[in-house]
């Protein structure tokens, strides 16, 4: 029976289609429902997100049942099946394997080894799951991609660099300081981006919070805000001589923090590092401190770049992740594909076992004086048979199968032995 | 027997050594599983190697310099694999076993043999093992500062680089320096000092000239410095690294003085 995947993603339909193809759970219960009552699809797997929308399926007629749950979906969502049609492309059998893989694992993504898109798959499997749309050939997919999934997460670095500016900033911060958890960090200025970049340092444990502010208001409106301290402008100077990170954002035209400055708190410090991370455009931190040592100075174009080197990372880990997927693919189909003939070869071997014992049992009836051995000797000797007969038909089937062509060696097997319809 | 063995083991290390270069560049789980696997090879044939050395000699392998030299390298192939195990710094091996396939090289081709009746005693033996133990802190005091200036460089630069997403935090690699010296010194310390003091009952003199105990005087005086600096001073990151770095050399040239020019310690 053959699995498909058909859909469009970000590749190549445009959002303004995807947002009006995108299904809420209630609607894509109700379609799930319709298309297992078509008859056409064995089992179905609908998966609706921001980036992509595909029908993981099964179906003797996968052409059939690609146009059946494209027309019900365009029906609910109101498009016309004729702008969607062209955009849609399908994967077959290994194919289909590889792209559910793929998908789950998150190299498909818009930005590779994004977390979303894994817990999407499993929220749309246990969708399916609850209509009783799965069965017996989806349900091993699925919960192999899900390992899958999970092995390259673990095992491959494709989801650990931050493609962020602010979290880039929390991993310099991570390789600068053994350890975020109750490093005391300084907000300068008020920025909306500042602000997101101190959060993730909380969330990292960083403690506690001061904010600097000209406007003293806006200072202690952020700190209430941070759970932090306001401190005055004019106390800059000394709150830089207690903390270990600095997030500037001021619009101001002029550095905020000079080198002078940070030279004269450099030395209370007995070389606790200071981190200063500038994301105000003019910048607020003098470029200078940078010859100080444990001084670190990362501005807005520093932390692109380390963006841009995270980004190539995390390529390169993808690369590694696309040879695990390959090999797991391989493994699924082999035991899919020994799933698939096992039945056949039982079947194969009864038939001819019933054969073998009924000519064995009519032949011993006509040598009434034959001894033991006799018996024996004829037994052993059509018990031989029988197993070379089969060996190359039955290896045949494994291989094909294995290579994804069981199906029409398994037609062949059925017919020539007169083993009955498959089911 | 023991030749093949100590071979043995200096192969292994040395594709130990290869491969956790390797793991540096590509970073693959199977690359770094067959780095400790070849290094724990190299390092069980090394432990049978050291057990019939010392059945042989009847006394612990120590007593001559490259014998003194293997027991340590012994010990900081152990260490190497233990730390990278509890610390998860994968990347140390790269930095460690490089040392240890340079200090094994003297190694393999020394005959067996101990130490003149006239020298044997108990304090000898404890000269010898102190002064290893410090050696091995020291090759970690060493790799740490080479990852210190290394993480450094890419942190002040700007430009992330392999070394940036391998090697750890600063502060953690600036505490493994200060951690290992502090541990190190004491033993280096106390071995020194007994060694003089053997001197001292054995020839009659605390101070004579040999080249090996001449350059680990100076290696000491450079811990020193170091470890004063630390902790007097506030030395720290990379100007402490820059000291051990020195003072490992020193170390280095200690051990090629003892086993290439002549005098008490050589062979």
């Amino acid at each position: 029976m053959p699995l498909f995947v058909a859909g469009l993603s970000h590749k190549n339909a445009p959002v303004a289609l995807r947002e009006q193809l995108a299904v809420d759970e209630d609607k894509l219960r109700e379609l799930l429902l319709d298309l297992q009552a078509s008859d056409v699809l064995r089992e179905v797997v609908v998966l609706s997100t921001c980036n992509r929308v595909e029908v993981y399926g099964v179906a003797e007629a996968p052409g059939e049942a690609r146009a059946l749950a494209f027309r019900a979906l365009c029906r609910h969502r109101g498009v016309d099946l004729g702008t969607v049609e062209p955009l849609l492309y399908t994967h077959l059998d290994a194919d289909a394997v590889r792209h559910a893989f793929r998908v789950s694992s998150s190299l498909d993504s818009m930005m590779i080894g994004e977390p979303q898109i894994l817990g999407q798959v499993k929220d749309a499997f246990a969708l399916a799951q609850a209509c009783e749309a799965v069965g017996p050939h989806l349900h091993p997919l699925f919960s192999h991609a899900f390992n899958v999934a999970k092995r390259v997460r673990t095992e491959t670095e494709v989801a650990r660099h931050a493609v962020s500016v602010s979290f880039a900033a929390v991993e310099l911060a991570k390789k600068i300081f053994d350890g975020l958890g109750g490093r005391a960090v300084l907000l300068v200025g008020a920025g909306k981006m500042s602000e997101l970049a101190a959060k993730h340092l909380v969330e990292q444990g960083a403690f506690p919070i001061y904010v600097a502010n000209r406007t003293w208001a806006r200072a202690v409106e952020l700190a209430r805000a941070l759970a932090g301290t306001a401190v005055p402008w004019d106390e800059l100077p000394t709150a830089l001589a207690a903390v270990d990170i600095v997030v500037t954002s001021t619009g101001a035209t002029e550095p905020v923090v000079t080198r002078a400055a940070v030279m004269r708190v450099m030395h209370g410090r007995r070389g606790r590092p200071l981190f200063f991370i500038d994301i105000a455009v003019p910048r607020d931190v003098e470029a200078g401190v940078d010859g100080l040592d444990d001084v670190y100075r990362y501005d807005i174009d520093d932390l692109k770049q380390v963006v841009d080197a995270n980004l190539r990372e995390r390529a390169r880990e993808a690369q590694r992740a696309e040879t695990l997927v390959e090999r797991e693919v391989g493994k699924f189909l082999a035991r899919q594909g020994d799933a698939e003939v096992i039945p056949t070869i039982v079947s194969l071997r009864a038939r001819l076992e019933e054969i073998r014992l009924g000519e064995v049992k009519k032949t011993l009836a006509r040598l009434p004086e034959a001894t033991p051995e006799t018996r024996a000797a004829i037994d052993a000797l059509s018990s031989a048979m029988v197993n070379k007969i089969l060996h190359a038909p039955i290896t045949k089937l494994r291989e094909s199968s294995r290579a994804g062509a069981g199906r029409s060696w398994l037609e062949l097997v059925h017919e020539l032995f007169g083993l009955g319809r498959r089911s | 027997m023991q030749p093949t063995l100590i071979n043995a083991a200096l192969i292994g290390y040395v594709g130990a050594t290869g491969l956790a270069l390797a793991y540096l560049v590509q970073r693959h789980d199977l690359v770094h599983r067959l780095t400790v696997l070849c290094a724990l090879a190299g390092w069980a044939a090394h432990t049978v190697a050291l057990i019939l050395r010392a059945v042989e000699l009847g006394a612990p392998p120590l007593g001559t310099l490259p014998d003194a030299i293997s027991v340590g390298v012994w010990g900081i192939v152990l260490l190497e694999v233990l730390i990278e195990q509890r610390t998860g710094v994968r990347v140390l091996g790269a930095f460690v076993l490089p040392v240890v396939v340079v200090l094994s090289l003297k190694v393999t081709s020394a005959p067996a043999r101990t130490l003149a009746p006239a020298l044997a005693s108990a304090w000898i033996w404890i000269h010898i093992a102190l002064a290893m133990v410090g050696i091995a802190a020291f090759v970690f005091n060493f790799a740490g500062a080479i990852m210190y200036l290394l993480q450094e460089r890419q942190l002040k630069t700007k430009r992330p680089g392999a070394f940036y997403y391998r090697l750890p935090a600063l502060q953690t690699l600036d505490r493994l320096t200060f951690r290992t010296l502090a541990l190190g010194f004491p033993f280096l310390t106390t071995g020194l000092v007994l060694g003089a003091l053997w001197a001292r009952v054995a020839w009659g003199s605390a101070f004579t000239l040999d080249p090996l105990a001449f350059f680990s005087f100076v290696a000491w005086v450079i811990y020193a410095g170091t470890l004063a600096g630390r902790a007097a001073a506030g030395w720290h990151g990379r100007r402490a690294a820059y000291f051990s770095i020195i003072g490992f050399a020193a170390l280095v040239v200690t051990l090629g003085a003892g086993l290439f020019l002549p005098g008490r310690h050589g062979s």
